[in-house]
């Protein structure tokens, strides 16, 4: 001592000094924890912001008209964005660096002298494959590659130009050449081709190569339609043809089966269509009217069982006709061309139109979406060739799709669905967070059916009524089983308990009922008995008398379990409920989540609760005993009001933590992301989705930042859990606890 | 080891000891002082407690309390007043461990007797706490608030009875325009008389007051003071003080304790000028305290 400090000045120097560094470490703890919080928000919300942001495109290029004099019928960009070609209608493609704007490559289709193209049409969306329709009949079917070299100077782009094969249509007569004045084309993912396409007298044909089989099928479709044809679009998989009339009418035809082509359905329009277009996923089809209407309609399951065409989407009008639709190859996009030259971004899902531009005062004559979709190319009639970067992360979301009802490709009608990821890329990704705010809050809900009424019960018991040393016990065991892992809990439930509860169902529900019953008989076989007997067991032995109660139910639930099952069930419950209620048993279900979770939160529940109730001062009880209040008296009217505050807190707190927890509603729900009260159901929680999906989300993807966002929704809750209940259980308190 | 009555052998405890048959009542002993001009209200026989085997607290009290006066119980902290008071409405009985021999009769009648209702018991012996401790309710519902536990729902008659309480507990002036705040708005004189009103609330035959005054300031104590002054005429009132003067101006009889043991009880007069034990005339002049 004498050693370290010389006087006492010095001492107190010391003093002062460690006071100070306390202070500041623990200042430093406190807002360390202030800031690590809001960090976690802000983090949160740094994720999820780019869900609603918007399209956006910018210019990167914008080549004017000096390059040929011929009108450009087709254009396309390689995926890299560094080169793009022109083909124009005599056939020659032209391949341009983007970047330096110089031509790299010329090549020639093998078009005769004087051959003109009148139409041209890509048939993949996943490569430049495509068919020109010449005005002497021929149907020219060519593939671009647009490979990457990777030299000592960096990466080039090999432009090639293939030649896949030739046909020459029919001709009536030789002075009259049949000229394909349109023309749609695919080749699908096993290598069949599909043409069909309008000659000079208006004739619909089809034309199906079939790569499996190598044959070859022509059809006359003009017998079944009767009209002038304005568009027509054929589906990327080779399995459905659209055709527009200029009488408003659709015709559907299904050429899956290329020996029988199929008329499925018709329908009339209230505009006539000028552009028709399947999108990605073949289910869906863009139309775009002469008034300039933009619509998405797919076949919907009618009551007759029957595939019908349904308007499901409609979009922002163009002010002129539309006369080109574009798709894109990765998502619900689609661009709406006009014949005034204005273009805008739809998609499809969402029933959102995105943007609008007018790349120049005249008309477009060809567009694309780069292999990507993170371009736009448009060809105006002016032949300048305008390249736009296109910014459009997560087109899919919006607060609609997040909250609302959506009528998704293939539904019967508007629903709430959590589907996120297909086994494709033509996946329409389905991400309705209903689904899963509902399954929170049913799990919650069925947690705290069963926990709060138990601990709280079982905190005025230990508390109020059981004896100290038996209340000494009690407490710290409850409290342990705040200490079991919650995956320890949930593969339990998930693995041992819920077999067992389906196996047991019947005995688990008689034993429900049976108890409380049992327990008041013996009660009132208690009563009966004399006080002078009754005063012989001593507080607090009324436990071991639960056991014996709790055995003789059990037994009997197990003898007559059968029995209820054959008179009331008619033999099995499950099948019953099926039958009766049209309700599914789940092995999986929110019952078995309920216990589980509940079995979680009732740790804090009791403890929290427990301490409020211990902590009402012993005067207030002692004044109203000593009023002549009995024990249950003074605890119904005097305690618990005064507890009620903690109580709150308690009940808040475990609710937080219920809808927090991952672990047991992931395994033992069986994560199901369905709307159903029923509580033989399983559900999908927030936040045992966020545990399943976000392995598989690519790094700032649409269902990555939905995932985020999920997240942000779990702690926006949860802080309004917390904040609720300080604030309800402060009132509490001034009103009832001012001791 | 020793075998009960249900055939269970248990070690034989130090309680054990205390209890053995032959602890039975000495009716020989005879009271320290029986006031035989008066009415018995509160009586008790070789009256030995204790909070454990091991904490003896009150060693064989034999003391008579008159009807319709005012006794205070005096003498050192941790002598045992507030116990004995306490024993007189079984409060005691919810520390576990604590037991008791002899007998407490109230109007001769044993108060630990089987069939004897705790809540009974509680309405005829009303008890007021050292520390006020008003409900976190209203000034109303806690004047209501034994009547109602004990049967009481009619409103009317709730009424009457909270006004009559208040008016005998002096407090009706100050809060009849007030009555549905909150209690825990009063002063704390205020509250003290409330829980006196509480107390009068469920029509007792005795008040028990466990130094009702020790917390107030000297006015609020005086206001107190005036108040059992009037109640005396109706209640039998035992008091608990620490307050020598307090005995001396309000009580009738005093009561002197000292570890345990009930010293000397008299008319409070004769107590404060006269006392007939040496260990009260030393307390009582301070030589020790």
């Amino acid at each position: 001592m004498s050693t370290e400090h010389k006087t006492p000045k010095d001492f107190r120097r010391k003093v002062e000094r460690a006071d100070r560094w306390s202070r500041r470490v623990i200042t430093t703890g406190g807002y360390g924890i202030i800031i690590s919080i809001v960090s976690i928000l802000l983090f949160l919300i740094y994720q999820s912001l780019p869900l609603a942001k918007g399209a956006s495109i910018n210019e990167i290029l914008s080549m004017p008209a000096t390059r040929s004099e011929n009108p450009v019928v087709l254009t396309g960009v390689d995926p890299y964005l560094e080169v793009f070609y022109e083909l124009d209608n005599r056939g020659s493609i032209k391949f341009y660096n983007v970047d330096s704007k110089a031509l790299i490559k010329e090549d020639q289709l093998p078009l005769k002298a004087n051959e003109k193209i009148l139409t041209a049409a890509k048939g993949n969306l996943t490569k430049e494959i495509f068919t020109v329709g010449s005005d002497s009949g021929r149907l020219i079917t060519s593939s671009i590659e647009m490979k990457p070299e990777y030299t000592k100077s960096g990466r080039t782009i090999e432009a090639m130009v293939y030649q896949e094969e030739e046909w020459q249509a029919a001709t009536e007569n030789d002075t009259i050449p049949n000229h394909i004045e349109k023309l749609t084309f695919v080749e699908n993912s096993d290598g069949t081709r599909v043409w069909s396409w309008i000659d000079h007298t208006g004739k619909l044909w089809l034309r199906i190569y079939d790569a499996e089989d190598e044959e070859e099928y022509l059809y006359d479709l003009s017998e079944d339609i009767s009209g002038q044809i304005t568009s027509f679009s054929l589906s990327h998989n080779a399995e459905n043809l659209v055709v527009a009339l200029k009488d408003k009418n659709v015709y559907w035809f299904d050429i899956s089966d290329f020996e029988k082509i199929q008329l499925k359905d018709r329908w009339t329009l209230e505009t006539i269509a000028d552009a028709v277009n399947y999108l990605l996923g073949d289910q869906a089809v863009a139309i775009g009217g002469q008034d300039g209407s933009v619509s998405v309609w797919f076949p919907v399951r009618s009551p007759a069982n029957l595939f019908k065409f349904r308007k499901v989407h409609e979009f922002i009008s163009h002010n002129a006709a539309i006369d080109q639709i574009y798709v894109s190859s990765r998502n619900r996009n689609f661009l709406t061309v006009d014949t005034k030259g204005n273009v805008k971004l739809h998609y499809s899902t969402t029933g959102q139109t995105q943007l609008e531009f007018k790349p120049a005062d005249f008309p477009v004559t060809a567009a694309a979406f780069s292999p990507k979709s993170n371009a736009i190319l448009v060809v105006d009639g002016q032949k300048r060739f305008s390249l736009y970067n296109l910014e459009n992360p997560h087109p899919e979301t919006t607060l609609k799709t997040l909250f609302g009802k959506v009528w998704y490709e293939g539904y019967p009608k508007e629903e709430f669905v959590w589907q996120s990821t297909g086994g494709s890329d033509e996946f329409e990704s389905k991400l309705s967070l209903i689904p899963l705010i509902f399954g929170t809050f049913k799990g919650t809900l069925f947690a705290m059916f069963f926990s709060v009424p138990l601990a709280i019960f079982a905190a005025i018991y230990v508390s109020q009524f059981a004896p100290k040393r038996l209340a000494r016990q009690i407490k710290p065991t409850i409290e342990i089983m705040a200490a079991l892992p919650s995956v320890v809990i949930g593969f339990l439930a998930g693995l041992y308990f819920s077999p067992l509860f389906e196996e047991y169902l019947m005995v688990i529900f008689l034993f429900v009922i049976l108890l409380p019953l049992f327990f008041l008989i013996a009660l009132f076989i208690w009563q009966r008995i004399p006080e002078k007997m009754q005063a012989r067991f001593p507080l607090g032995i009324e436990i071991l008398f639960v056991i014996p109660i709790g055995i003789i139910t059990l037994v009997f639930a197990m003898s007559f379990d059968h029995v209820v099952e054959q008179i009331l069930f008619q033999g099995n419950f499950q099948q019953w409920l099926y039958s009766t209620l049209q309700i599914t048993y789940e092995t999986r279900n929110s019952l078995v989540v309920g216990f589980a979770l509940g079995f979680a939160v009732i740790p804090i529940i009791f403890t929290v609760s427990e301490d409020a109730i211990s902590n009402v001062p012993e005067s207030l009880s002692s004044a109203s005993l000593a009023l002549g209040a009995s024990k249950w008296q003074t605890v119904r009217r005097v305690v618990l009001p005064a507890a009620s505050g903690g109580i709150f807190a308690a009940i808040m707190l475990g609710l937080g933590r219920a809808v927090g927890e991952t672990m047991i509603v992931l395994m033992a729900t069986g994560n199901t992301p369905i709307i159903d009260l029923n509580p033989f159901n399983g559900f999908r929680a927030m936040s045992a989705c966020i545990a399943v999906e976000i392995p598989e989300a690519p790094v700032g993807g649409t269902l990555y930042r939905v995932l985020f966002f999920t997240g942000l929704l779990l702690f926006v809750f949860t802080f309004i859990v917390n904040t609720l209940s300080s604030l309800i259980g402060d009132r509490l308190r001034k009103k009832y606890a001012r001791f | 080891m020793i075998e009960t009555e249900s055939g269970v052998f248990l070690e034989k405890t130090k309680k054990d000891e205390i209890l053995t048959p032959e602890t039975k009542i000495d009716k020989s002993v005879k009271p320290v002082l029986a006031m035989s001009n008066e009415k018995i209200v509160i009586e008790t026989k070789t009256l030995d407690f204790y909070y454990n085997a091991d904490a003896h607290a009150l060693k064989n009290i034999n003391i008579h309390i008159p009807d319709k006066k005012v006794t205070a119980f005096i003498g050192p902290s941790g002598c045992g007043k507030s116990t004995l008071l306490r024993c007189f409405n079984r409060m005691n009985d919810l520390i576990s461990d604590a037991f008791h021999t002899g007998e407490i009769l109230i109007n001769g009648v044993d108060i630990y007797k089987e069939g004897t209702r705790l809540e009974d018991l509680r309405k005829q012996v009303g008890m007021v706490f050292q520390k006020s401790n008003p409900f976190p309710m209203s000034i109303w519902e806690n004047v209501a608030f034994g009547p109602k536990v004990n049967g009481i729902n009619d409103k009317d008659e709730l009424n009457e009875i909270v006004e009559s309480a208040l008016k005998q507990g002096d407090l009706w002036r100050e809060v009849k325009d007030r009555m549905q705040n909150s209690a825990l708005d009063l002063s704390g004189g205020q509250q003290q008389r409330l829980c006196i009103a509480r107390a009068l609330a469920n029509k007792p035959e005795i008040i028990l007051m466990d130094e009702p005054a020790s917390a107030l300031d000297p006015i609020s104590t005086g206001k107190i003071e005036e108040t059992i002054e009037e109640l005396k005429k109706n209640y039998t009132i035992v008091i608990v003080t620490h307050n020598m003067q307090q005995a001396a101006r309000i009580s009738d009889y005093t009561a002197f304790m000292m570890l345990g043991e009930l010293i000397e009880v008299d008319l409070t007069k004769k107590i404060f000028t006269n006392p007939t034990q040496k260990l009260t005339e030393d307390y009582i002049t301070g030589r020790f305290g």
